[in-house]
């Protein structure tokens, strides 16, 4: 694709740009452009040119994206073909102005490439000749129209997102004019080389460009860019603009330090709480703000020096001095090789007018960059030792240059140690003053020794060692102790920073002059100055002579430092050291140091260490002298000196002695002095240890301390032990198992050891950790013990303890939180055989206990009550009645009352009751599969079961009523299944009636299981109930279905007690109105007045037998207090006063309750019949059944039959014959009770009684037998012995006609009546 | 979707893969990254942490970690987390060495610590194509719990930032009304790749 253009690749091209043109669809459209720019970019210029037109072409697609991928495109073809700049430059101007903010920015970001591209061409162009193509310079011209253009829109007011990208724009312009001075100020050798273009490379020889110029633009622009962010313009921008111009801002001081002292005064007055005004989003610009500054602060350029004091100030204000210490520390390593620094320290520490806190950071400052310098002077000291021992083999030139690399490397070090300092020096009390004293007079050297000693010998020995003590946490914190050499070296800088930091400022300044003055002195300077090094010094001297002949090598005299610098982390002890010296510590760690170092440094000579001890001891003399000199030779510094010699005297015997024979401690312990109490203790031996011996010891530590507890018990202040102890099991690493340590000293007597304490101090422990914002893995990890220790003291208190014991209740409530392994062990205990464990033998006091937990839980901890009250309520509908009947006693007593969880609760068991009746109807079908198979294989069967029952909670429900199915290998498993269910709904009924309705509604579609569930429980529940308004009220409007439930209730509340006048009100209201069924008046029948009851008879007498017998029962016993409600008379009377066909009865019904009357003959006594007999004869008309009763009555109490005949003579006066069916009754008795009815016979009149005699031929001839007596005979009408055939006349054929044809009419319906008596009293009988 | 989303978080294993899988299944264009120097998880104890490197693959690390104690790490939610992690891609990916995943229009960050680390380190690239990108940082503890949180509300946000033309315009409103909503406070910077 040389030259001309390939004509296959162009057709391609064309159709390929055609087919973006007319895709009508953006994805396949964009798709389609990107190809082309694949394709395009791939042409070389000639074609390119051609084609140029098409893509602009492109631009004029309305969708954003397009045009977007077009100036893409065309951007990019521009970077490859500078040539068409002219073209491109005036189109990517359009751009700018679409409407669609993506394009206009795409434009811009072209730009900036074309144009950094175009400048470099440019710019190299001129290098290499003097003449620039006028291509090339229209180009140009073009670019520099569109950077004016894009000017513009940065500086134009107003906000958006072209915006921010023009104002990047303006940065990368400010670069590109501005010298880099990190850059390569040579232009690269050959063009192409990729290099970063560095304006720096025209150095004004350049034809063209002008770099004068070129730089002054860039000032100007960033002028205008620094106004933006001045009050009051910045109150107008977005957080947005804010956020783009510090960063921007920064980038540009940050690459161009130059204007470090424009952009900064800028950044620094922005005032972050302020400059948002329109509101809202503070946090990122304020951030912004910080990075900007912080990255500001690393800047190592010298012109950003004298910004840090301001810098640091400034962050301190927003809360990031930590960052910025370490910020200024790495700068601080950068610096370290730089000399003028040092000047810098002082100078800094002139300037001084500032604010508090800006002085507070610069007095920081000093000290901190003192200490450094002095760690330098020291690095530079031993420098200086490493050439004079040069002859000798390298170690300890080695040595010295690890010494430089750690000087750095301790500055972390350092500045901890600063902060912890300026921490502690805030409070102020006689101790500190004390502190401050000593301080001072150690900083005044030789001259204050006596008054240090005569301060110190004047106070007591108390309050001396509180100062020791506050000194002390002055220290930095605990150096791991990994590597030996290492460690060496980088305590040893310590010694001289640290030492240094403890001095006032003032007195860091001189030296800071002196050690500039003779930087090679300045270390030893210094540590005549500083009393603890000097001590150093002393003593390493005293070492030397020990060394000398032990044969050891010079790093000896490094190591003895070293271990000095441990004590010297003292420095306060070390004051203290001055009068009274007792540095047996520091021989003893000698001891210990030599033998370590002597085994790496075995083949090292002799003479190195001759060289070494000379070489130090020379310099301290130097040492001394320069002091000398530059006190003035006078100062009294012999002092010192004797000092040093006494104690050389006094030591090397000692170290000698300890060094032979080796019994470290016991010497030094008997040789040290009231004072110095403290100190055996820092000179325990360093022995390395491999990490499973220090675990080992740990451990062992560990269990003596718990052992110590054990015993310790008694002596009280256990408040602060147990913390202690807690903190320790926590506070070691994890693996040595210490929490199980803890966990099992607690549990072995948890009453005795406070386990409670105990257990929750390693709980909040524990809890503190994981839910500290630290990194994930240590979060989890301390979660994951939390859990185990928790877990396993919880199992503990459950399986050892008695049920009735509360730890473990306690333990729960105070515990920080409970996570779900602890639920789950709660869950276990309330509803047993959950889980897979085998029943407790004790599981019903566990429930209880179990209960009561969770019940103090849900009081108690209101995050977690939901789960609570979910394992309370699983244990509401738990399969053992026992545990069940448990539960709901605490979620109905307790629970339910709690306003906030009552709805809960409710809604729980209204869906546990429907589930018992919706189940129950899948469960018909399949129980009785299932109970034939579960036997069988219960687990195979599960899965199906589950899958059949449909209801929300089915899952669980399905799986425990399984299992209570399987148990009740009975007849009617659904029972217990619903009562499971139930209970606790009915429990609730109890606590708020309006619930009851509830079950009236389930009732009508409740299986038969579920209904005698329902009637098992509702005389207990009515009756705890009692009656109240909303009983009432669901009474009074029972949904239909219900009559039977509602029957129960009404006989439960009627049973033993007198229905107020309410619910009789309401019963009858409901029978007038709704439920025409008497039958719900049966319970209250006692209660009503008589005359209702009358009123009501018909009805009762229409019940079903069994009812209306029932019935009668309550009417004749009537209530307690006002006896029967009608008498057994009555009763009969009213039956009697039945009408089948007015009252709509059937006659059946009727005599039905006549024969129930007949069958308690106790109550129904013989009197009683003859009284209701004399009473309904007297009524007319006669009853219907009068006859029947007569007859039955005979039939039952035949002693009735003298007061029957006066009965039926009185039927005689009254005409009984014109009652037909009455009649055929009343001869159906006179047959019955012959021979007495006969006298009654005879009172007929003459028709009647052959009427009688004709149909009952059985009475005729006993009664003509009877008449036939003479007596009776003479008594007789004629008329009647003619009926009898004893008239002497005979009787005539017509009259008995007559009489025949009289009675004619009646004597069909006579005949039914005797049919029908006969019938009926068969079935009576 | 129209932008390119990326979750960073410090090890690329629970914030941002939790706010990955997520924004992935909703069909937004998204990556995810760790800040840190390697991948740290939880292990038997404080002082014996999984560490591995980026670009070990997650089923690498599950097996590792199922062999060691499948009890341990199932319970402290690791293995699910990291089941969870290789059914959304192959391994843990570092910020940092990103540079030929290509540009992202949103970064999403939770904490603030990687939000700085995220913006030093686009501050330190060569910021050549002047191509906007919005640095987001929501807090969000290190937890599984919290990080579902997370995730969500990331996600909420993220619909928000596409509903709009170009974010440069309205992302201070965005990020009000999605603050006085969650009460949660944001912190964004805008960077340039």
């Amino acid at each position: 694709m040389v030259g001309i253009m390939n004509p296959v690749s162009r057709e391609k091209l064309a159709s390929l740009s055609n087919s973006v043109k007319f895709a009508i669809d953006l994805g396949p459209k964009l798709e389609l452009c990107r190809q082309l720019k694949r394709d395009l970019l791939e042409e070389d210029a000639a074609a390119l040119s051609e084609f140029l037109s098409h893509i602009f072409d492109l631009y004029s697609d309305p969708s954003g994206p397009v045009r977007k991928l077009a100036t893409e495109i065309i951007g990019e073809i521009g970077v490859k073909h500078l040539e068409f700049v002219p073209e491109i430059a005036p189109f990517l101007i359009t751009v700018l102005e679409d409407a669609t903010p993506a394009v206009a920015r795409q434009s811009i970001s072209c730009s900036i490439d074309l144009f950094r591209h175009t400048l470099e061409k440019i710019a190299i162009q001129g290098l290499h000749s003097s003449e620039l193509d006028s291509d090339l310079e229209s180009s140009w011209s073009w670019m520099l129209k569109l950077k004016e253009k894009i000017y513009s829109i940065a500086f134009q007011p107003g906000s958006g997102g072209v915006k921010l990208v023009a104002l990047k724009f303006v940065e990368a312009v400010i670069l590109l004019y501005t010298p880099n001075p990190n850059g390569s100020s040579e232009p690269p050798p050959n063009e192409g080389t990729p290099i970063e273009f560095n304006i720096s490379w025209l150095r004004g020889r350049h034809p063209f460009l002008n770099v004068g110029d070129l730089s002054i633009e860039a000032s100007q622009r960033l002028v205008l860019l620094l106004d933006q962010l001045r009050f009051p313009t910045v109150k107008s921008l977005t957080t947005s603009m804010i956020v783009v111009l510090i960063n921007s801002l920064s980038a540009i001081a940050k690459k161009r330090p130059a204007y470090y002292g424009r952009i900064l005064p800028v950044l620094l007055s922005l005032d972050p709480p302020s400059f948002v005004i329109k509101g809202v989003h503070v946090y990122g610009a304020n951030n912004a703000l910080k990075n900007a500054l912080l990255s500001c602060l690393q800047c190592s350029h010298p012109s950003a020096a004298p910004w840090r004091d301001r810098l640091l100030g400034a962050l301190k204000e927003m809360e990031a001095g930590g960052l910025a210490e370490i910020a200024l520390n790495q700068v601080h390593k950068v610096n370290g090789s730089v000399e003028d620094e040092k000047d810098h320290s002082s100078v800094i520490k002139e300037e001084k007018p500032m604010t508090k806190a800006c002085d507070a950071a610069g007095n920081n400052v000093g000290r901190k960059r003192s200490g450094t310098e002095d760690s330098c002077d020291l690095a530079e000291t031993s420098d200086v030792s490493g050439k004079r021992v040069r002859s000798t083999p390298s170690v300890s030139e080695e040595s010295t240059k690890e010494l430089n690399r750690n000087t750095s490397m301790s500055q972390g070090d350092i500045s901890s140690a600063q902060s912890t300092t300026r921490k502690v020096d805030v409070d102020t009390g006689p101790v500190q003053q004390l502190v401050a004293m000593f301080g001072a007079l150690v900083a005044q050297g030789e001259k204050a020794v006596g008054s240090l000693g005569i301060l110190i010998s004047s106070i007591s020995a108390d309050l001396l060692a509180e100062v020791v003590i506050a000194n002390m946490r002055n220290l930095p914190p605990t150096h791991s102790h990994t590597d030996a050499d290492d460690e060496l070296l980088e305590d040893m800088c310590i010694i001289g920073s640290n030492t240094q930091a403890k001095y006032p400022s003032s007195f860091l300044v001189d030296v800071v002059s002196l050690s500039s003055t003779f930087p090679p002195i300045a270390a030893l300077l210094n540590s005549q100055q500083s009393v603890p090094n000097e001590i150093v010094i002393q003593k390493t001297e005293v070492d030397e002579e020990v060394d000398v002949m032990a044969g050891l090598n010079s790093t000896v005299a490094y190591a003895g430092m070293a271990h000095e610098a441990e004590n010297a982390l003292l420095p306060g002890m070390e004051k203290i050291d001055v009068p009274t010296p007792s540095d047996i510590p520091d021989v003893s760690n000698l001891e210990s140091g030599i033998p370590g170092l002597d085994s790496s440094f075995h083949n090292d000579g002799l003479s190195d260490a001759q060289a070494a001890s000379s070489l130090v001891s020379t310099d301290l003399e130097d040492a001394s002298q320069e002091q000398g000199t530059s006190f003035g030779g006078k100062s009294p510094l012999h002092v010192l000196p004797s000092i040093s010699i006494e104690r050389s005297e006094e030591l090397s015997p000692k170290a000698a002695v300890n060094d032979s024979s080796g019994v470290v401690s016991s010497t030094a312990t008997s040789v040290v002095s009231s004072h110095s109490f403290v100190l055996p203790k820092m000179s325990a031996p360093v022995v390395n240890l491999s990490d499973d011996q220090k675990d080992d010891v740990q451990k062992l530590a560990y269990i003596r301390i718990i052992e110590a507890y054990k015993q310790i018990a008694v002596a009280g202040g256990s408040q602060v032990r147990s913390s202690l102890l807690a903190y320790l099991g926590v506070e070691l690493p994890s693996e040595l198992d210490l929490q199980k340590l803890l966990r099992e000293h607690i549990l072995s007597d948890y009453i005795n050891h406070e386990g409670h304490e105990l257990t929750l101090r390693v709980l909040y422990r524990l809890f503190g950790e994981a839910e500290e914002e630290s990194d994930f893995f240590s979060c989890t990890t301390a979660a994951s013990a939390y859990e185990t220790f928790l877990l396993a003291v919880a199992e503990t208190l459950r399986d050892t303890f008695p049920p009735s014991d509360k730890s473990l209740s306690k333990l729960l409530g105070e515990a920080p939180c409970l996570p779900k392994s602890v639920l789950n062990l709660l869950e276990c205990l309330c509803s047993p055989g959950i889980s897979e464990k085998a029943e407790d033998s004790q599981s019903g006091d566990r429930v209880t206990q179990g209960l009561s937990t969770v019940w103090s839980l849900i009081l108690l901890r209101p995050p977690i009550r939901d789960v609570c009250l979910k394992i309370a309520l699983q244990s509401a509908v738990h399969h053992l009645e026992e545990v069940r009947m448990k539960a709901i006693r605490l979620v109905a007593n307790k629970l339910y009352p709690l306003p906030s969880i009552s709805q809960q609760i409710e809604d729980f068991a209204r869906e546990m009751l429907l589930s018992a009746v919706n189940i129950d109807a899948a469960e018909i079908t399949d129980a009785e599969g299932l109970i034939i198979e579960s036997h069988k294989d219960s687990e195979l069967e599960r899965p199906s079961h589950e899958h059949q029952s449909m209801s929300s909670t089915g899952k669980d429900i399905s799986a425990v009523s399984h299992q209570s199915e399987t148990y009740q290998s009975g007849s009617s498993p659904s029972v217990p299944e619903a009562q499971r269910c139930m209970s606790l709904y009915f429990a609730l009924c109890t606590k708020k009636h309006s619930l009851f309705g509830q079950i009236f509604i389930v009732y009508s579609s409740a299986s038969k299981a579920v209904k005698q569930a329902i009637h098992r429980h509702i005389p207990i529940l009515v009756r705890t109930m009692g009656l109240s308004s909303d009983l009432l009220e669901i009474i009074s409007d029972p949904p239909s279905g219900s009559e039977n439930l509602l029957m129960q209730v009404l006989q439960t509340l009627t049973e033993g007690t007198v229905p107020s006048a309410e619910l009789i009100f309401t019963i009858k209201k409901l029978f007038d109105s709704k439920l025409k069924d008497v039958e719900i008046l049966v319970p209250v029948l006692p209660f009503l007045p008589g005359d209702e009851v009358l009123l009501l008879f018909p009805y009762l007498v229409n019940l079903p037998l069994d009812k209306f017998q029932a019935a009668l029962t309550r009417l004749l016993q009537g209530s307690s207090q006002s006896g029967p409600v009608l008498s057994p008379a009555e009763v009969l009377i009213a039956i009697h006063g039945i009408d089948p066909e007015r009252d709509g009865i059937p006659l059946k019904k009727v005599t039905d309750a006549c024969n129930a009357c007949f069958e308690q003959r106790h109550i129904f006594t013989q009197q009683i019949l003859a009284k209701v007999l004399n009473q309904l004869v007297e009524q007319i008309p006669l009853p219907l059944l009068f006859m029947r009763t007569v007859l039955q009555a005979i039939g039952a109490f035949p002693g009735l039959v003298g007061f029957i005949m006066e009965i039926l003579s009185r039927l005689v006066s009254k005409q009984i014959w014109k009652y037909p069916k009455l009649w055929v009754g009343f001869l159906k008795c006179a047959l019955l009770t012959k021979p007495q009815s006969f006298s009654v016979l005879l009172q007929l009149p003459p028709p009647q009684l052959e009427n009688a005699l004709n149909r009952t031929a059985a009475l005729k001839a006993p009664l003509v037998a009877h008449a036939s007596q003479e007596n009776i005979r003479t008594s007789l009408p004629r008329s009647v012995l003619a009926v009898l055939g004893l008239s002497p006349e005979s009787q005539s054929s017509s009259q008995v006609q007559t009489s025949q044809a009289h009675t004619g009419d009646t004597n069909n319906s006579e005949k039914d009546a005797v049919a029908e008596i006969s019938k009926e009293s068969s079935g009576a009988s | 979707m129209k932008f390119r989303y990326a979750m960073v978080c410090s090890s690329n294993q629970n914030r941002s893969m939790e706010a990955h899988c997520l924004l992935k299944k909703q069909g937004f264009h998204v990556s995810s990254y760790g800040t840190g120097t390697h991948v740290k998880l939880p292990g038997p104890s404080l002082r014996e942490p999984n560490v591995y490197d980026f670009g070990t693959p997650y089923k690498l690390m599950f097996d590792d970690l199922r062999r060691k104690d499948p009890d341990l790490y199932k319970r402290n939610g690791i293995l699910p987390m990291l089941k969870r992690n290789l059914s959304v891609k192959l391994a843990p990916q570092r910020w940092q060495d990103n540079a030929a995943d290509g540009y992202f229009d949103i970064v999403f960050t939770f904490e603030e610590k990687v939000f700085d680390m995220v913006l030093e380190d686009l501050h330190n690239r060569d910021q050549v194509l002047l191509k906007s990108v919005l640095v987001i940082n929501l807090e969000v503890k290190d937890n599984h719990e919290e990080a579902a949180v997370g995730a969500r509300l990331a996600f909420d946000l993220c619909e928000q930032i596409e509903a709009v033309e170009s974010w440069e315009d309205s992302i201070d409103d965005i990020l009000t009304s999605f603050e006085n909503k969650h009460r949660r406070k944001l912190m964004y910077s805008i960077s340039f790749y």
